[in-house]
C-alpha cells in the first residue's frame, strides 16, 4: 500500500512543476530536472502496478517529454496524488 | 482608495495603528512602509478596492474573464461548492476570486488544492489564452493574505539582518511566497534575500547585501 514516501515524492515534484509556472525567479529547472522526480517516484515499489497512480505518473512524463505548459503537468501529477488518496484509507 | 498612515515602534504596531483608524481588518489592506527605523516604523495602510472587486461581474465586457468565471464557475458546481466568482479588476495576471462560505475544504493542505484547482483552470482556459499568459485562482483572498504575511516576515527579516548582521534562514515556502519575498527587498541597500535548498523544502535566506550584489 503506497505510503509517505510516494506523498512525499509526488508532491516534490508538483513543487518543482509549480516553480516553472510561478516563475519564482530564484532557480533555472529544466524538464529534464522535474522528469527525473517524477521518475524518482515511479521507482517507487509501493506503486503497484497497473494503479491509476502509475498511469497518472506515467502520463505527467509523458507530457514534460512533450513540452506541454507546466499547469498540465501539475494537473496531472495532482490526479496521481488523489489517486494516491484514494488508494489507502488515510493520508 | 481609502488610506492612513500608522506609526508604531513596531511594524505590527504601526499597521495596528492605520487599521484602528481605517476601522478595517488586516485581509482588506494593503501595506507600504514609508520607514523603518529603530524607534519607529511609519506605514501607509490602504484599503483594497473591495467593491470594485465585488463589481467584477459588471466591469467592461471582456470576454476571456467571462469564460473564465463561467468555467470556475462550472467546475465548483460539479464539485458541489457553492461560492461566487467575480473577477478582480486591475491585476495582471487575470485573478478570479471565489468567496463564499466554508471554503477551507478548497483551500486545502498548505493550499493545495487551491493550487490544483488554478492547474485544472489553467489547462481548460488554455485556448483562451495567449502564449505564456495564466489566470491566478484565490479562494477568500488566501493567497493574497500568504503574500502579505510573507512580505512581513521579509520585512522583519530585513531589519534583524541590518540590526546583526547576521543572514537569516526562513521557514520552507512555496514557489510563489519566495517570489513575493525576493520583490519585498529587492529594492533594499543594504539587505538581498537568495533561497536554497530543494523543492519541496526549498528555503529563503535573507542577509546583507555583498557590495558586488547592488
Amino acid at each position: 500500500m503506497p505510503g509517505r514516501a510516494a506523498t512525499e515524492r509526488i508532491r516534490k515534484a508538483i513543487a518543482l512543476v509549480n516553480e516553472v509556472a510561478d516563475g519564482a525567479g530564484d532557480e533555472e529547472l529544466t524538464p529534464t530536472e522535474i522528469a527525473e522526480a517524477i521518475r524518482d517516484c515511479l521507482e517507487l515499489r509501493e506503486i503497484e502496478q497497473g494503479s491509476n497512480v502509475r498511469k497518472y505518473l506515467g502520463e505527467a512524463l509523458d507530457a514534460v517529454s512533450d513540452g506541454m505548459p507546466a499547469d498540465f503537468v501539475a494537473m496531472t501529477l495532482y490526479a496521481a496524488l488523489g489517486a494516491l488518496g484514494e488508494s489507502r484509507p488515510e493520508i | 482608495m481609502k488610506s492612513a498612515e500608522g506609526r508604531g515602534r513596531t511594524l505590527d504596531e504601526a499597521v495596528d495603528a492605520a487599521l484602528i483608524e481605517l476601522g478595517e481588518s488586516r485581509r482588506n489592506v494593503d501595506v507600504r512602509v514609508i520607514s523603518e527605523g529603530p524607534e519607529e516604523t511609519v506605514v501607509e495602510v490602504t484599503v483594497i478596492d473591495q467593491t470594485a472587486a465585488e463589481a467584477g461581474t459588471a466591469a467592461p465586457p471582456n470576454g476571456k474573464a467571462d469564460v473564465a468565471r463561467t468555467l470556475v464557475e462550472g467546475l465548483l458546481k460539479h464539485m458541489g461548492v457553492r461560492a461566487q466568482v467575480t473577477v478582480r479588476t486591475g491585476t495582471d495576471p487575470m485573478t478570479l476570486d471565489i468567496s463564499g462560505r466554508d471554503l477551507g475544504a478548497l483551500i486545502g493542505w498548505r493550499g493545495e488544492t487551491l493550487r490544483a484547482l488554478q492547474s485544472v483552470t489553467n489547462v481548460m482556459l488554455g485556448r483562451h489564452l495567449a502564449e505564456g499568459e495564466r489566470v491566478i485562482v484565490d479562494v477568500e483572498r488566501y493567497r493574497q493574505r500568504r503574500e502579505h504575511t510573507v512580505r512581513e516576515i521579509a520585512l522583519r527579516a530585513a531589519r534583524q539582518v541590518k540590526m546583526t548582521g547576521d543572514a537569516i534562514t526562513l521557514d520552507a515556502m512555496q514557489a510563489f511566497e519566495r517570489r513575493a519575498i525576493h520583490l519585498a527587498l529587492q529594492d533594499d541597500p543594504d539587505v538581498g534575500s537568495s533561497s536554497i535548498g530543494e523543492e519541496p523544502d526549498r528555503r529563503v535566506v535573507v542577509g546583507p547585501r555583498k557590495p558586488a550584489d547592488s
